[in-house]
């Protein structure tokens, strides 16, 4: 999939890769993409609760090598 | 009541702790039942949703506790929690200081022990870090400080620091039927907010994770105000709390019981020693978390990524392990069980580990866009 940023939260745990997303999503234009890499188990029920509270739509998520894949597009 | 040997009751008392901590574990790592989580979704997305889980517990062990209580089965004044003296200093200081550590420690007590069942090494330094700090405030040179200056500001009531006590005390009638009345208005308000949510209403793990924790601090004032009681124990000639660090009734708390882990395994060979209420809740809350985590193939190993995130960590182990001591409990232990007697330096805490924690989040941000 085509993304405009991506955001490398590897190592992170909670609050720290939903911050540094915020913070890339405010940096980019409505309908870009921001691929997210994180390592924290709890990461998809965080970004899935983000998509639905912020609007911020999530394209897709994957899960490799012990890696969770997000493609969040702006709204 | 019991009057048998305290000695065969101490397995009893261990043993229902961490039967109880499992299941906490377990069904925390299965619902995400998280408090700094809950802090986060609010000040960071504006979900409420774990914030809800949280007061769901609340609401429960307050009804289950006040149960307990007016039905005899324990005593609730016999804890930590409803004592005159209200140092609320400590509290505030104590709980805003817990709050900021939780958030830089990837969360609090009971949730770096969920993150060690499913592998994750970070939190075994923060746990290490916790338990030393909590130690060191407990009886070593930060404890100097919390009682040399944090706890000279106390204000000492005319009763226990419990709601009810006071509203007897000032208004008149007895403490039982402000506790009935209490327990009642505030669980039920609570209840209201909560399941006022359609969101929160749709996911079951959110209903889940909420009761299974407020019946598990239920549970533990059952195990260790009731199984563990003993009304003349025969060596003291004194009532007793069996297997318990602080000689009181206790129910779950994720602090000093870590500090009192690492004790128990530096001193091994000493006889006196034996494995506590806490010690028990500690090991089962990382047996339950890693027997979900095993079943359902999440474990994974995780480390730190870099030398700022694991400083982070050892500082938000040292903050917690300091102000949980300093504000006599956590998230979980003033944030639950104390709230579930109604004292006032329960709620005072609560508030402040919110407080802290929400600060420190919008701190970490705002160094984002530094």
């Amino acid at each position: 999939m085509d993304f405009d940023k991506e955001l490398d939260a590897r190592g992170l745990n909670c609050p720290l890769p939903i911050l540094r997303t915020k913070k890339a999503l405010t940096d980019m234009q409505s309908g870009q993409v921001l691929k997210i890499v994180a390592t924290d188990p709890g990461s998809l029920k965080d970004f899935q609760a983000f998509s639905r509270q912020t609007g911020n739509e999530l394209l897709s998520h994957a899960e490799a090598n012990r890696e969770f894949v997000f493609f969040m597009k702006r709204k | 009541m019991n009057e048998a040997n305290p000695g065969a009751l101490a397995p009893l008392v261990a043993g229902g702790a961490f039967l109880l901590a499992f299941i906490f574990g377990a069904v925390g790592n299965r619902t995400n039942f998280c408090t700094m989580g809950a802090v986060s979704d609010w000040v960071n997305m504006g979900s409420l949703d774990r914030m809800r889980m949280w007061l769901l517990a609340i609401a429960v062990a307050i009804l289950g506790a006040s149960g307990l209580h007016l039905a005899g089965v324990v005593d609730l004044s016999k804890s930590i929690y409803q004592t005159p003296n209200f140092t609320w200093l400590s509290y505030v200081v104590g709980g805003f200081l817990f709050g900021v550590g939780m958030t830089l420690g990837s969360g609090c007590g009971s949730k770096t022990l969920i993150r060690v069942g499913t592998g994750n090494l970070k939190s075994v330094v923060v746990y290490i870090f916790l338990g030393i700090a909590a130690y060191m405030t407990l009886r070593g040179l930060f404890g100097a400080f919390r009682v040399g200056v944090l706890e000279k500001a106390t204000v000492t009531l005319p009763a226990g620091q419990d709601l009810p006590s006071l509203f007897a005390t000032y208004l008149g009638l007895s403490r039982a039927v402000w506790m009935a009345i209490l327990a009642s208005v505030v669980a039920g308000a609570l209840l209201g907010y909560v399941y006022a949510s359609k969101s929160f209403r749709a996911n079951f793990d959110h209903t889940l994770g909420g009761v299974v924790t407020g019946l598990v601090v239920v549970g533990g004032w059952y195990v260790s105000g009731h199984v563990g009681y003993v009304a003349e124990d025969p060596n003291t000639l004194q009532e007793a709390f069996v297997a318990t660090n602080t000689g009181r009734m206790e129910s779950f708390s994720f602090v000093a019981p870590l500090a009192f882990t690492l004790e128990y395994l530096m001193f091994w060979t000493d006889k006196s020693k034996i494995i506590t209420y806490g010690i028990a809740s500690a090991l089962g809350v990382i047996a339950g978390s890693a027997a979900y985590a095993l079943a359902t193939r999440t474990f994974r190993w995780e480390g730190f990524r870099d030398a700022e995130d694991t400083a982070m960590h050892m500082l938000g182990g040292t903050l917690m392990g300091f102000g949980g001591i300093t504000a006599l409990g956590c998230t979980i232990g003033q944030g639950i069980s104390g709230f579930s007697t109604l004292a006032l330096g329960s709620i005072l805490t609560f508030v402040f580990i919110v407080a802290g924690s929400a600060a420190t989040m919008k701190w970490q941000y705002w160094r984002l866009g530094r």
